[in-house]
């Protein structure tokens, strides 16, 4: 009771930020945490009706430190629950910007218990991704030239060396065709093989 | 071709000086402000991103009508454009980035107040509503639709505290002085004031160097 539930979600967050991937969403607290809040309003209303709107804190300071109390821990509830959801709405975006989609991450599957898996994603994650995805995609469209999602890191040389990790066909570049086949070892334009390169199929050696 | 470059070819600080050049200058002048300041800075108005995007969209013409060629002379000057395109690209590609960050960060705060919407381009502004709308759908979903009615709010300002998060404009900055000027800057413990001459390197608050950088009196690094 008061905050304990959101604490632990609060900690679900701080631990979601260190990580690589998206920890399964925390349904069950979520939950909790809002029944809480639900029933910390109902405390709050049953308190006050007696009173029917003429509440003298002064005069009565025993109800008043409970309403006090009660107040502020829905809010702080409401603190975790917004800090919880962001985080991880943030970590969405970042794997949004790197290119993945919502097959990628609900793709993403953690064993539940061996023969069936779920998705880490809650269905409002899911559809929050599937709508960021439209919008960065809008918002990109005004820049086709620029390719926004492309490296920032400053370009020091036009070509680079690339091993290719994974077989990925052929790609047209203005130089012809390459064949990428696995650990072969290319000089190529760096701006034809970026998106090669962020899904992990080439891997850009140092000169 | 309008009054204003007929005025300015004729004017002798920016004589001899190309249209392009200047436009890079500006270009990565906005890009390093845009990295150090805390705050959001403001859009710039003077079209130049048209006149950049324009640019990279000839060279890019011109990138694929010397591609057929193979005379090795064009092969090298291809190089040296392609190059110089790639840089271009990763300027307005980083500065745009460096923007999106700040407005995703705080959203609400750039959306309160018109003074601050204005900072945006109108594409970053529709981005933003849209991101806002996203998010509170989808908090609306996870939770706050279970929520009693009077704390559903996003925006709630109540007990003194605001829930909108704004930029910490006490931030430290470098600040490189373009003109000799008393500056004076708030300190934690007590405030200072010297005499700056032009080419000096400063490091203060950015809510005392804001005025000076927006007026052009000195810049950020």
């Amino acid at each position: 009771m008061y905050g304990d539930t959101g604490m632990k979600l609060v900690q679900h967050a701080k631990r979601t930020q260190s990580l690589a991937h998206l920890p399964p969403y925390q349904t069950e607290l979520v939950r909790a945490v809002t029944r809480e809040v639900r029933d910390l309003d109902k405390d709050v209303s049953e308190l006050l009706e007696p009173f029917q709107g003429s509440f003298d804190p002064s005069a009565d300071q025993a109800v008043a430190t409970t309403l006090l109390v009660n107040h502020l821990s829905m809010r702080r509830n409401k603190r975790c629950l917004l800090a919880y959801h962001r985080t991880r709405t943030e970590k969405l975006e970042e794997l949004v910007w790197n290119g993945a989609d919502v097959v990628d991450l609900s793709g993403q599957q953690v064993r539940a218990d061996g023969a069936t898996t779920t998705s880490s994603l809650s269905p409002q994650e899911e559809e929050y991704v599937r709508q960021y995805s439209d919008l960065l995609a809008a918002y990109k469209g005004q820049w086709t030239d620029i390719d926004l999602t492309g490296s920032l890191e400053p370009p020091r040389d036009l070509f680079i060396d690339v091993r290719v990790l994974k077989d990925a066909g052929e790609i047209q570049t203005e130089y012809g065709a390459i064949t990428l086949t696995k650990n072969s070892q290319f000089y190529v334009r760096q701006g034809d093989v970026e998106r090669l390169i962020a899904q992990g199929y080439l891997q850009k050696l140092s000169g | 071709m309008d009054i204003d470059d007929i005025l300015r070819s004729v004017d002798p600080s920016t004589g001899g000086i190309p249209r392009e050049t200047t436009d890079l200058q500006i270009l990565t002048r906005l890009w390093v402000a845009e990295r150090s300041a805390p705050e959001l800075l403001a859009w710039p108005s003077d079209g130049v991103f048209e006149r950049v995007n324009n640019r990279i969209k000839a060279q890019i013409e011109k990138v694929e009508d010397m591609t057929g060629d193979m005379d090795p002379t064009t092969n090298f000057a291809l190089i040296v454009i392609q190059t110089e395109l790639e840089r271009f690209k990763f300027l307005v590609r980083s500065y745009l980035r460096a923007r999106i960050a700040k407005i995703d960060r705080h959203t609400l705060h750039y959306l309160s107040s018109s003074e601050l919407r204005s900072r945006l381009a109108p594409t970053e502004l529709a981005y933003a509503t849209r991101h806002q709308a996203l998010l509170h759908n989808h908090y609306l979903s996870s939770f706050l639709n279970a929520f009693p009615p009077q704390l559903q709010n996003l925006n709630d300002t109540a007990g003194g505290v605001s829930m909108i998060d704004a930029p910490d404009l006490d931030t430290a900055v470098f600040v490189r002085m373009l003109t000799d000027k008393e500056v004076s800057g708030r300190g934690s413990d007590r405030d200072n004031s010297l005499n700056a001459a032009e080419g000096d390197v400063l490091i203060m608050r950015w809510e005392s160097a804001r005025d000076m950088v927006t007026q052009g009196e000195a810049e950020l690094v």
